[in-house]
């Protein structure tokens, strides 16, 4: 692999990296709020949640175009406070952050709600308030099932492509991933560059998706069913 | 002039032409025109030369193939699909610089583009588009300057469109894709002189039914064909 | 006025309204009543953890006001809870649970694990635990915290028989131990008896009898509810060791002398309470002779209740008026011609007699 190549996954990287930062904590957030929410409304939010799962990721990057483009009312406000975000690693960032939210979110909720309710009430009792009760006991009980989708979202965000190369283009060197380089190196015909590019996202997706499986036989192992 | 191309298919078949995406619109009229006259179905896709010239490769079913570049045209024909009699460098076209219709900061002269925030072009490493944009940018000594400004897209379309919606504030693209749109203007066109040949080779590809009854002749134009590429801004070259 | 706790709640449930209004004297009130009656979710209610209207006061003090905008969040409360399946903190240890909710209280916490004498599994995880201990652990890590009020939601029914009865013991300890104000839910009507100085019956969201748990036994409320149970409980203390004969002497407080198989490891003096089950009782209409049975006692018959398909005898002894629980057939109350005001003598063996 070539200084180029490792830029780029240097890059591609970084920007996941980025993304699952971001997404983390408004993530977990989301899940532990859906897990104890039994109001109304709750099956409309979390479907709405979990749109980027299933939309093609090329209509999720067409929202964000409609959203963000110099011409558009966010977009436009952001440059004339002198932010760009299309064809920047910005939109890396936010298309990659949207497209893995919900992974994140629907794994921490089901470690959430496998918390046994009544845990935290005894909790609350023994003198905890609800901040105290979620890091002293729902915590140390969910994080494996926290960790687990955060790795999940990284992984995916190693990979996202179709809402990326809508809203960040392929620009080498500024947002050019591993997913839009494999494509870009076809584009250009060289067959063999793409399919080693592609290697090295294998590798990277293995691992991370080992080390998820990992966490999740660890957490009901140690916990006991 | 499409019959021209393919004398001896038989009547109501479906014909499917590749073509560069710049030439859109002007083959989707030709089409029509043809499929009135003739009876036969034109099913035509439109794309970046580059990526055409590789599905052909893989085996696509294409008839014809329009490229914008003549070395696309040569890689399909080195794999065999394309013999040489079948070929012919059918249309030219013209570089411009294009800006949003409402943009404020208009380049006059090709260094201005060195202070462009964003320029579009076709990818200049493989869209034909972008690469005689680089061609000409470094004929006139500015493409060490320009190239970090440069947001490269999938097919000269794409750079139009990232023009039009102000996301790049400039472009360069062919004339015909310029004349297509409301939403841009020609800031400068490149003078003919400094502009790298460009040329647009028509060929049957080996996939064709039918062979050519006879050697291919250059074509002679219908007479409505002219006018329909003209007001396009596609050039007819002169035949061979 | 201490340890006087106040109850006078409302809350909507799926089938019925809890709509619980009580006075419970200091000491421990047990709450008995058929399953699904609200007796956890008047304890949930009482903890905070549920939102009931109305008034929860201990002490005097409030911990629920309605009417003065008063409803303290479960974490000011100060009310311990121990549920039926000890709910401890399985990512914990032993030690961590107990430690929980004391925050610097470390005489309380030390206090706790004495009581509950589990100093030897304080390195343990929960999951490691027997269902006795973990039990106790979990008293442990609510005695902690220095509540004002206990609230135990059938805190031994996940255990064995064998097991309750070794758990019972510590349940005293801790009462006669912490002197706190106490609400003990239940089925079992031995455990009732032993601990509870108050008992409350509850029906479907609502109190059917309260008092003195003796005198509430015979209820057939509390009849359909009792399990098989060791309905005669006896304080007393030990008198003396016959080796030879095999026996401990026991002298109740009321005044009953009693036999049991040798327990030589308690000294004379040492307290101790009889646990006699009601069908270990044989009913004799007359004195009883020649019979391997080293207790029997003279007494008068008081009430026939049916319980199930069988009968209890409520009976009181000649000597010193206790009160003993014998349960038989049907069939045998009528061929003896039992009638309440009778007499009876009551007799029973040293082996069925389990000395707490």
């Amino acid at each position: 692999m070539g200084a180029g190549d490792l830029q780029v996954v240097a890059f591609t990287l970084q920007m996941a990296a980025t993304a699952t930062a971001a997404i983390l904590v408004p993530g977990v957030a989301a899940a532990f709020f859906l897990a104890g929410y039994r109001g109304p409304g709750r099956g409309a939010l979390e479907t709405i949640l979990s749109l980027p799962l299933v939309l093609p990721p090329t209509a999720v990057g067409l929202a964000l175009l409609e959203l963000l483009g110099r011409n558009r009312p966010v977009g436009a406000w952001l440059a004339a406070h002198g932010v760009e975000v299309v064809f920047t690693w910005k939109a890396v960032v936010l298309a990659t952050a949207v497209m893995s939210f919900p992974l994140l979110v629907r794994s921490a909720r089901t470690a959430f709600e496998e918390v046994d309710p009544r845990l935290v009430g005894l909790a609350r009792t023994l003198g905890c308030g609800p901040a105290a009760a979620f890091f002293r006991v729902t915590m140390p009980l969910a994080w494996r099932g926290v960790l687990a989708g955060t790795v999940l979202a990284f992984s995916r965000a190693l990979g996202e492509f179709g809402a990326t190369i809508m809203v960040a283009g392929n620009i080498p060197g500024r947002t050019q991933t591993l997913a839009l380089a494999i494509f870009h190196e076809t584009q250009l015909g060289r067959d063999e560059r793409a399919a080693g590019l592609a290697a090295v996202t294998v590798a990277l997706a293995f691992a991370a998706l080992w080390l998820t499986e990992w966490l999740v036989r660890r957490r009901s192992r140690t916990e006991g069913a | 002039m499409l019959a021209g191309l393919w004398p001896s298919v038989a009547a109501g078949e479906e014909v499917v032409v590749f073509a560069a995406a710049s030439l859109a619109d002007a083959l989707r009229e030709i089409g029509s025109a043809f499929e009135a006259r003739t009876g036969h179905r034109v099913v035509l896709s439109v794309g970046g030369s580059n990526d055409l010239a590789r599905q052909i490769r893989a085996g696509a079913p294409a008839e014809v193939f329009v490229s914008a570049s003549a070395e696309r045209m040569d890689e399909v024909e080195r794999a065999g699909l394309v013999r040489a009699a079948d070929r012919v460098d059918l249309l030219s076209n013209r570089l411009v610089v294009i800006v949003p219709v409402v943009a404020s900061a208009v380049p006059a002269t090709a260094e201005d583009l060195a202070s462009v925030r964003r320029l579009a072009l076709g990818d200049p490493q493989a869209v034909p588009a972008g690469i005689y944009a680089r061609q000409w940018l470094e004929k006139r000594g500015l493409w060490g300057r320009v190239r970090a400004r440069v947001v490269p897209t999938l097919d000269v379309r794409a750079a139009l469109a990232a023009v039009e919606s102000g996301n790049a504030d400039a472009g360069i693209v062919y004339r015909t894709d310029a004349a297509i749109s409301r939403r841009v203007r020609v800031a400068l066109e490149v003078p003919a002189g400094e502009a790298p040949r460009i040329v647009y080779p028509a060929a049957l590809l080996a996939g064709a039914r039918g062979a050519p009854a006879r050697p291919l002749n250059p074509p002679r134009p219908a007479p409505a064909a002219p006018e329909g590429l003209a007001r396009r801004g596609v050039e007819l070259l002169p035949a061979r | 006025m201490s340890g006087v706790v106040e109850i006078d709640v409302t809350l909507p449930l799926p089938r019925f309204a809890l709509r619980v209004e009580a006075t419970l004297p200091a000491g421990v009130t047990a709450v008995m009543g058929p399953s699904g009656a609200g007796k956890t979710s008047l304890l949930e209610s009482v903890a905070g953890l549920r939102g009931a209207t109305g008034r929860v006061a201990v002490g005097g003090e409030p911990l629920l006001d309605t009417a003065r905008g008063v409803s303290l969040p479960p974490e000011r409360r100060r009310v311990g809870y121990v549920p039926q399946d000890s709910g401890l903190f399985p990512h914990l240890s032993v030690l961590g649970n107990v430690r929980f909710g004391a925050r610097a209280d470390h005489g309380a916490v030390e206090a706790a694990i004495d009581t509950l004498e589990i100093r030897p599994l304080l390195d343990r995880r929960p999951l490691t635990l027997s269902g006795g201990e973990r039990q106790r652990v979990a008293l442990a890590r609510a005695l902690a915290t220095r509540p004002r009020l206990l609230l135990l939601d059938e805190p031994l029914a996940a255990l064995d028989v064998r097991l309750r009865e070794r758990v019972l013991p510590w349940l005293l300890r801790v009462r006669d131990e912490w002197a706190l104000p106490c609400v003990y839910v239940t089925h079992n009507v031995g455990e009732a008896l032993a601990v509870a100085s108050h008992l409350v019956v509850m029906r479907e969201g609502r109190v059917e009898a309260a008092g003195e748990p003796r005198a509430l036994l015979g209820a057939p409320a509390l009849a359909a509810e009792a399990e098989a149970g060791i309905e005669n409980l006896m304080p007393g203390h030990v008198v003396s060791h016959d080796d030879a004969g095999g026996i401990t002497r026991v002298r109740t407080e009321a005044g009953l002398d009693v036999a049991v198989t040798l327990s030589a490891a308690r000294p004379p003096g040492t307290p101790v309470t009889l646990a006699i089950r009601a069908e270990d009782v044989l009913v004799a209409t007359g004195p009883v002779t020649g019979l391997s049975a080293r207790n029997a006692y003279a007494g008068r018959l008081l009430a026939i209740d049916r319980t199930g398909v069988d009968v209890t005898l409520r009976c009181a002894l000649d000597a010193g008026g206790a009160e003993m629980l014998a349960r038989i057939t049907p069939a045998a109350v009528a061929s003896l011609g039992l009638r309440p005001g009778g007499p009876v003598w009551l007799a029973v063996k040293s082996h069925s007699i389990r000395l707490l």
